[in-house]
């Protein structure tokens, strides 16, 4: 059959216009745009953001209006995703890498020059400017500090046990969970199942910190160097340590299936009397407060110190091919100095900001109060050591091992490896993960 | 010519048969021209490229353009964390079945693919033999048995967990029932791969119980009463009448089982997470994502993705074959 020329044309062309508005739709999830008050040519910036129950879709509208009010001349384009390493890297991989984004490692991205370098002139208001630093320039703006983990207490428990203060040493430790467990009561609600693994490592991460930490801060450096290993004595040690917590019945072991929220919610319910979590459950604590009286500790070291790990930065870092990365950084700047900003994420997330003269609001709430006093008691004893689990930075665990760590700590727990399994295991994978 | 299947298209050689045969026909109308018959021969290949392109293109950019890329990246030691790139052969592979987590991975797909193929193929045809009968009840039952084949995995997946999760609806029905202790049904490494095959099988229950009906409503009536006539039982009618008839939904549900135990992921990311522990749960789609995009290892994972095409292709042909070779002998 004869098709005129005219109707071929048109026909291609409706095949290409068709073809062109499929492919289009093969793109990020987008969001709010804040538009610049007052310009008329504002570059349009995007800025990639996550959403939880403490960090909501208000809350991110409210602080990127509130810094864009302060730098004249930026569109801010709000991309909701996850703060992920593994979405970060698929959206550079895919070419829709975000101009500005926070609290993502900047492990890998900055290796690879995907992202812009701090000076120490635009860090000059940070208490730390180098937290996280590679190679010694820093990625992230170090705007805050949170201790992971710190132990949350049951004080009704407690009690109940006729335990009357929080322990200082490891022995004492092991002396209150045998207490507990002999008044009917299960010590540790440690747990996280599926997606939520990582929230069942906090209690081996806390072990690792006091015992290994405290001694050699820079271990995990030294890891990366290839100079230690996880079958190293001490790392053994420690894993042992972990089994034993278990073996003896002081871990809700029915946690491995339990989702994060849902493991929060088995320590409000009492299903056992001590939860050790991050200083964000401050602020859950203070926004809904449990049936009971809660108290907080830093996990005990056999030395007997009460050892904080923390991990400072969770900042904005801002992508080197940025449309225009000076502006890019004046408003990841503006936003991370913000001081309502700053207040917010205190009141929503229980942040301890580590911007000189900054003073938190005076309606935080009592376990925010407590969790700030532990922090800055450790801080000025010297008890504090990295987070090794959430560092970032030199020395910090490489892209996709934490997960594999992460279910190691499971095996270890619920006895399927044993301690010395366990390390080989891990020096296994740490080979494979940085091949 | 618009809607018209190109074997029913008539040809100046003649008309094309359904299996590529060709029967000769007298020349069509207006045919008689040499000219004319050719200039509408190739206004016709045209037309039908011009409406295939689209979907050529999809297909060719989304699947086969995306597989050759996946097939030379596996070839390299490609990181995501890494500027350089390097050939390094056919080194991924080697390592692939050198790597005990992986040969865990292996043996989790299989024993998921055995028990996805075999369960719902069985249970669906028990089910579509009950419900192989007129009513609205009948009809309803079949509804009932569908719909969780339209729902997303995800979604089942969301469901079932909140069911068998430790605190969840069965275990405290069992504690109420007065088991203590309970099966930790996805904390427990050595029982959470069963949960996991046993709501894949959930799903795709309604799937065999549908071709099953499809099969059984194919089956000539007249045959059965004859058979029965003849003084036949009810096994005896089954396997000497309906089970040769349903053949081809015995193939198709199998391959489509198979295809579906090895690409299993939705359900493990959901669920597990490829846990409790190491691996336990791990299957090889799951490994892919988690080696090429968690851990930036995009060679390596490309290779287990190859792997992966590799094995659904072999074992779905060597099915088929054996399948149709089977519908043919009975």
């Amino acid at each position: 059959m004869y098709v005129p020329r005219g109707t071929r044309l048109r026909t291609a062309a409706a095949v290409a216009v068709a073809a062109a508005l499929a492919l289009s739709a093969c793109t990020v999830g987008d969001g709010n745009v804040t538009k610049a008050s007052g310009s008329g040519s504002a570059v349009t910036l995007t800025f990639l953001t996550f959403e939880n129950p403490n960090l909501t879709s208000e809350y991110w509208d409210a602080a990127i209006a509130r810094a864009s009010a302060k730098v004249p001349g930026v569109t801010i384009k709000k991309l909701v995703g996850t703060n992920s390493t593994a979405y970060l890297q698929q959206l550079y991989a895919s070419g829709q890498a975000p101009d500005i984004m926070t609290s993502i490692s900047p492990d890998g991205f900055a290796q690879k020059g995907e992202l812009a370098p701090w000076s120490a002139d635009e860090m000059k208001n940070f208490i730390d400017p180098h937290a996280g630093a590679i190679k010694g320039q820093t990625y992230a703006l170090s705007f805050n500090v949170q201790p992971i983990p710190l132990v949350y207490y049951n004080k009704d428990d407690f009690a109940k046990a006729g335990i009357t203060t929080a322990p200082k040493t490891y022995a004492e430790f092991l002396d209150d969970c045998a207490k507990l467990k002999a008044a009917g009561i299960i010590p540790l609600e440690i747990g996280g199942g599926g997606k939520d693994t990582w929230a069942a490592a906090f209690g081996f991460g806390a072990i690792v910190s006091s015992d290994m930490l405290t001694k050699t801060p820079d271990w995990f450096s030294k890891r990366a160097a290839g100079t230690v290993k996880f079958s190293d004595p001490d790392f053994v040690a420690a894993a042992q340590k972990a089994a034993d917590l278990s073996k003896k019945g002081y871990i809700d072991t029915a946690g491995l299936s339990r989702s994060y929220s849902d493991v929060e919610q088995a320590f409000r319910d009492k299903k056992a009397a001590m939860y050790p979590m991050g200083s964000w459950f401050s602020a859950s604590l203070d926004k809904n407060k449990p049936s009971f009286d809660v108290g907080v500790f830093g996990w005990p070291s056999d030395a007997g110190q009460n050892v904080v790990p923390v991990v400072t930065g969770g900042g904005l870092m801002v992508n080197s091919k940025a449309k225009d990365v000076g502006l890019a950084k004046k408003w990841a700047l503006a936003f991370a100095e913000d001081k309502a900003n700053l207040d917010n994420s205190v009141l929503a997330d229980g942040l301890i900001i580590g911007i000189k003269g900054y003073t938190p609001p005076a309606n935080v709430g009592a376990m925010y109060t407590q969790t700030l006093d532990i922090y800055q008691k450790a801080q000025q004893s010297g008890q504090t050591v990295p987070a090794w689990m959430n560092t970032a930075g030199d020395g910090s665990l490489p892209p996709g091992f934490s997960d594999q760590l992460n279910a190691a700590i499971v095996d270890l727990i619920t006895g399927r490896k044993s301690p010395q399994a366990f390390a080989a295991y891990l020096d296994q994978r740490y080979a494979a993960a940085t091949r | 010519m618009q809607g018209v299947k190109n074997h029913d298209r008539p040809t100046a050689a003649g008309l094309r048969g359904p299996f590529g045969s060709v029967k000769r026909a007298r020349p069509p109308i207006g045919a008689s021209r040499p000219v004319a018959a050719k200039r509408r021969r190739e206004g016709g290949t045209y037309r039908f490229l011009v409406f295939a392109l689209p979907g050529m293109a999809v297909y060719v950019g989304l699947v086969l353009v995306p597989m050759v890329m996946a097939i030379g990246t596996s070839t390299t030691d490609r990181n995501g964390f890494r500027p350089a790139t390097h050939f390094v052969g056919l080194r991924n592979y080697g390592d692939l079945f050198s790597d005990p987590a992986y040969l865990l991975t292996l043996r989790n797909t299989l024993i998921l693919t055995a028990i996805v193929t075999i369960v719902p193929n069985v249970l669906g045809l028990a089910i579509a033999q009950l419900l192989d009968r007129r009513g609205w009840a009948f009809n309803a039952m079949r509804a009932v048995f569908f719909v969780p084949v339209v729902l997303s995995s995800v979604v089942v997946s969301v469901i079932w967990e909140t069911i068998i999760t430790d605190d969840g609806l069965l275990n405290r029905v069992l504690r109420g029932l007065g088991v203590a202790h309970p099966p930790g049904w996805l904390s427990d490494p050595g029982i959470a791969l069963y949960s996991v095959a046993s709501i894949m099988c959930w799903q795709m229950l309604g799937l065999c119980v549908v071709i099953y009906l499809a099969g059984l409503q194919g089956v000539p009536q007249e045959l059965m009463e004859a058979a029965a006539i003849d003084g036949a039982s009810p096994v005896a009618r089954f396997r000497a009448v309906t089970w040769p008839m349903i053949a081809p939904a015995v193939t198709i549900c199998t391959v489509l089982l198979m295809i579906g135990g090895f690409k299993a992921y939705d359900q493990v990311k959901v669920m597990t997470n490829g846990g409790p522990g190491i691996g336990t749960t791990t299957t090889l789609a799951f490994d892919v994502v988690v080696t090429g995009i968690d851990g930036a290892h995009i060679g390596y994972g490309a290779a287990k993705a190859t792997l992966l095409l590799v094995l659904i292709a072999a074992v779905s042909f060597a099915a088929l074959r054996l399948l149709r070779r089977r519908e043919v002998e009975l």
